[in-house]
């Protein structure tokens, strides 16, 4: 188990500093167009061809998994934060504070996700910034749930009473006490969240509504070439793989912390 | 227990019955485009959709003329040849009586779909309703009266109008039976075919006009399906959903270079071009900024490459081989150094080294507005955006469907790239009215030229051919002096279609896909 988890955590790991510093390991400039050598077929100087503008399909795949990745994680940690605040916060507050918030993480859970984040996109204008806030005001009632009910779990038992009548005061209780205990669950939703949103992310570039040309981002990538697919297949399973990858090697983690969380597993 | 074994049964049944009902749906609809006895022909086509200002097949309402004319629903007076000469249509033949004064016989034995017998009146009602209803129209016509006498029309205009029968032939002058009514946007026309059923951005329906005077149609239903999608279309027309298409995307072409599908194609007077922003808030209200655009702009290998050589460079308004066009003007050529030194000297410097000028504190960012139902225009604004960027301007683009609400704002944009047919009535007095005069009907961009107005009030009144293409040359080098415009390239256009399809063939004028002659074996 221990094993599984350092793998993946370091293949994670290397693909995001990677994709910190991909401007530095592209082969040529990702955004230098060469009209003259478009559409070429892979070969040693271009391994993944060129796109139809003449620009190293490699080149942009690695810049392009700066903004894929990294957004990704961005909005993963929004939403982690975001959810968790609003479910503890409801969970300790009660009443009907509690009673108003749950029910509008209700109406959002009830709404097709993707559909709803196609909708706040559109509105607000295209744009990687624009996306995340989209996929996360659609995305953060599913964090809000774990952590209300880990909450009220958490306010039921014996040492928080004890906390309690020794004198802890409300943010000690949370931010000592509370939020310590329910990392965990939290935690995994995270993790197993990390593929899904660069999935949707993705998709919603894919769709127009993500990264705006000439920015190079994987699922926009995938879109504006796939009028190449049948005759030049290449500039389009390129992006493709490296959505795959990635999105592969975080799901692979999120399942190994999971696993490796779980209570029952008798780490 | 027992009651959860029965819901959860119940529910399983549910599931299994909507999957079947799910299948039966896709059944029937097939089965309907394969009914036995009948000829049905399916063409998908990019452009008709409300993002092209064509809604329905109401030639009364904005571009909706083009659907109209394209799909066999109505036709014209005059039509054009491939050389865009008029031609008679509707129209037997006319009659120049005086400069204000056109006398036009009609054709004897034609009919609407809705019954009606075709003379002058109900022609000369049609184009009273257009004045009243299409604003183009009523400033290209310039009717003041009409006299209606059996097959005669006889036609006064408030002002001498030499190109009055080349406007007719716009797809605006489809003649319709207005007492038939407009309900949906369906109109009762004279053509090949009768519009029964038109949603628009998704499908129109046809059958044939048994009763048609100038042939017989062979499809009993035609269906034009609406794929504003490149990719979506190529795997259409391959998987035998569509049997013929219109504005694939050039990079498909590959696909159906076989014997499997026949090309028809021919060079138009389709040109891709940008209209700059002289509105005050626009950085193209700087003249410096609107030449470097135009020397920035790398037309040749866009031609080359992204178009995959199926235009042409245009140096104009017009394309060559018109009295009017080609290499009568000149314009900038590209030319980045040039367009540095133009920046340059008009105060617009990198001081932050970020590769972008800026002056007076404000960055030189372009907001290049642009449609996707032309598949190459987001291929434009791309490689213009890498070109610019060569010379320090920075390209913000926006590639939207809802181009035409935008283009009405001019706060929201700086250079609005578009596709046109820039002579659709073989005269070259359209354009300029439509596009670059101080009052004309699409100048969203605030242009403004004395000259070009000038020269536009001669050209207005000229009834000479010869001296009407000099002003025409005159007023094209007024437009590109002035950086208002920056012409990219004419297009060749193809219709693409299965082998067994017959008389689906291009035009240069880029009207009459549609006619008679259709037929699938």
């Amino acid at each position: 188990m221990k094993i599984r988890l350092i793998f993946f955590g370091i293949l994670a790991l290397a693909l995001v500093i990677a994709s910190y510093f991909s401007e530095y390991l592209c082969p040529y400039d990702p955004y230098l167009q060469d009209l003259g050598n478009a559409k070429a077929v892979p070969s040693a100087a271009h391994i993944f061809g060129t796109d139809r503008y003449g620009r190293d399909m490699l080149s942009r795949v690695i810049v392009g998994s700066k903004t894929s990745i990294y957004s990704t994680l961005l909005l993963v940690a929004f939403i982690t934060v975001l959810g968790t605040m609003i479910g503890v916060f409801c969970a300790w507050k009660g009443t009907w504070v509690d009673t108003v918030l749950m029910r509008i993480s209700d109406v959002f859970l009830a709404f097709p996700g993707l559909v709803f984040a196609l909708a706040v996109a559109a509105a607000l204008g295209g744009g990687v910034h624009n996306a995340i806030i989209a996929l996360g005001a659609i995305s953060w009632p599913k964090y809000a749930r774990v952590a209300r009910s880990e909450t009220l779990a958490q306010k039921e038992t014996v040492y928080l009473r004890a906390a309690k009548l020794s004198g802890c005061g409300t943010w000690k209780l949370i931010f000592k006490h509370i939020l310590p205990n329910i990392t965990g669950p939290i935690l995994v939703t995270a993790m197993l969240d990390i593929g899904t949103m660069m999935m949707e992310l993705a998709g919603l570039s894919f769709l127009g509504l993500g990264a705006k040309p000439p920015v190079a981002e994987w699922g926009s990538m995938m879109s504006d070439t796939r009028n190449l697919l049948t005759t030049h297949p290449w500039v389009t399973l390129a992006p493709g793989c490296a959505i795959f990858v990635s999105v592969m090697i975080f799901n692979l983690l999120g399942d190994t912390v999971r696993d490796w969380l779980d209570p029952r597993n008798g780490r | 227990m027992n009651a959860k074994k029965l819901i959860g049964t119940a529910l399983s049944v549910v599931l299994c019955a909507s999957m079947l009902a799910g299948c039966g749906n896709q059944k029937n609809e097939t089965e309907t485009t394969t009914e036995k006895g009948k000829k049905t022909l399916v063409i998908g086509d990019t452009t008709f959709n409300s993002s092209n200002e064509e809604n329905n097949v109401n030639p009364h309402d904005a571009y909706s003329g083009w659907a109209c004319i394209r799909y066999g629903i109505g036709e014209t007076l005059v039509k054009y040849s491939d050389t865009m000469e008029i031609e008679p249509w509707l129209a037997k033949e006319w009659e120049n009586v005086d400069e204000l004064t056109w006398k036009i016989t009609l054709q004897d034995n034609v009919k609407f779909s809705s019954g009606r017998d075709m003379d002058a009146e109900a022609v000369k009602e049609c184009l009273e309703h257009l004045t009243e209803n299409h604003e183009r129209a009523k400033n290209d016509l310039k009717i003041d009266s009409m006299e209606a006498d059996g097959q005669i029309l006889t036609i006064h205009t408030s002002e001498p109008k030499p190109a009055l029968l080349n406007y007719l032939g716009d797809p605006y002058g489809c003649i319709i039976d207005v007492d038939a009514g407009f309900d949906d946007g369906i109109v009762a026309g004279t053509g090949p075919y009768i519009a029964v059923d038109c949603q628009s951005d998704d499908h129109l329906t046809l059958v044939k006009n048994e009763d048609y005077w100038n042939g017989t149609p062979k499809i009993d239903e035609l269906t034009i399906r609406t794929i504003t999608d490149g990719s979506t279309l190529a795997n259409a027309l391959q998987s035998g959903e569509i049997q013929a298409a219109y504005g694939m995307a050039y990079e498909s072409y590959p696909l159906f270079e076989n014997d499997a599908y026949t090309f028809s194609q021919i060079s138009t007077s389709r040109c891709f071009f940008g209209k700059m922003n002289f509105d005050e808030s626009s950085v193209c209200a700087d003249p410096a900024v609107r030449k470097a655009i135009a020397m920035g702009i790398d037309k040749e290998n866009f031609v080359a490459t992204l178009l995959e050589g199926n235009g042409y460079v245009a140096n104009g308004v017009f394309p060559e081989g018109s009295a009017f066009g080609g290499d009568k003007v000149t314009t900038e050529t590209y030319d980045p150094e040039g367009a540095k030194e133009v920046l340059e000297a008009a105060g617009w410097k990198d001081t932050d080294g970020d590769g972008i000028r800026e002056k007076d504190g404000k960055k030189l960012t372009v907001r290049w507005l642009t449609y996707p139902s032309r598949q190459e225009l987001p291929l434009l604004a791309e490689s213009a955006q890498a070109t610019l960027k060569d010379i320090g301007i920075d390209l913000d683009i926006n590639c939207t469907a809802d181009n035409n609400s935008v283009a009405d704002d001019p706060t929201a944009w700086d250079v609005y790239a578009m596709a046109n047919v820039q002579a659709p009535t073989g005269d070259p007095e359209y354009w300029f009215t439509v596009f670059a005069t101080s009052d004309a009907t699409r100048n969203q961009g605030k242009y403004s030229s004395e000259k070009l107005d000038k020269l536009e009030k001669e050209l207005s009144a000229e009834f000479d051919i010869e001296k009407r293409a000099e002003l025409a040359v005159q007023m094209q080098q007024t437009v590109l002096d002035d950086h208002a415009f920056v012409f990219c390239s004419f297009l060749k256009m193809s219709m693409i279609s299965k082998a067994n399809v017959t008389g689906y063939e291009s035009h240069a004028c880029d009207y009459y896909q549609v006619t008679a002659d259709l037929d699938i074996n």
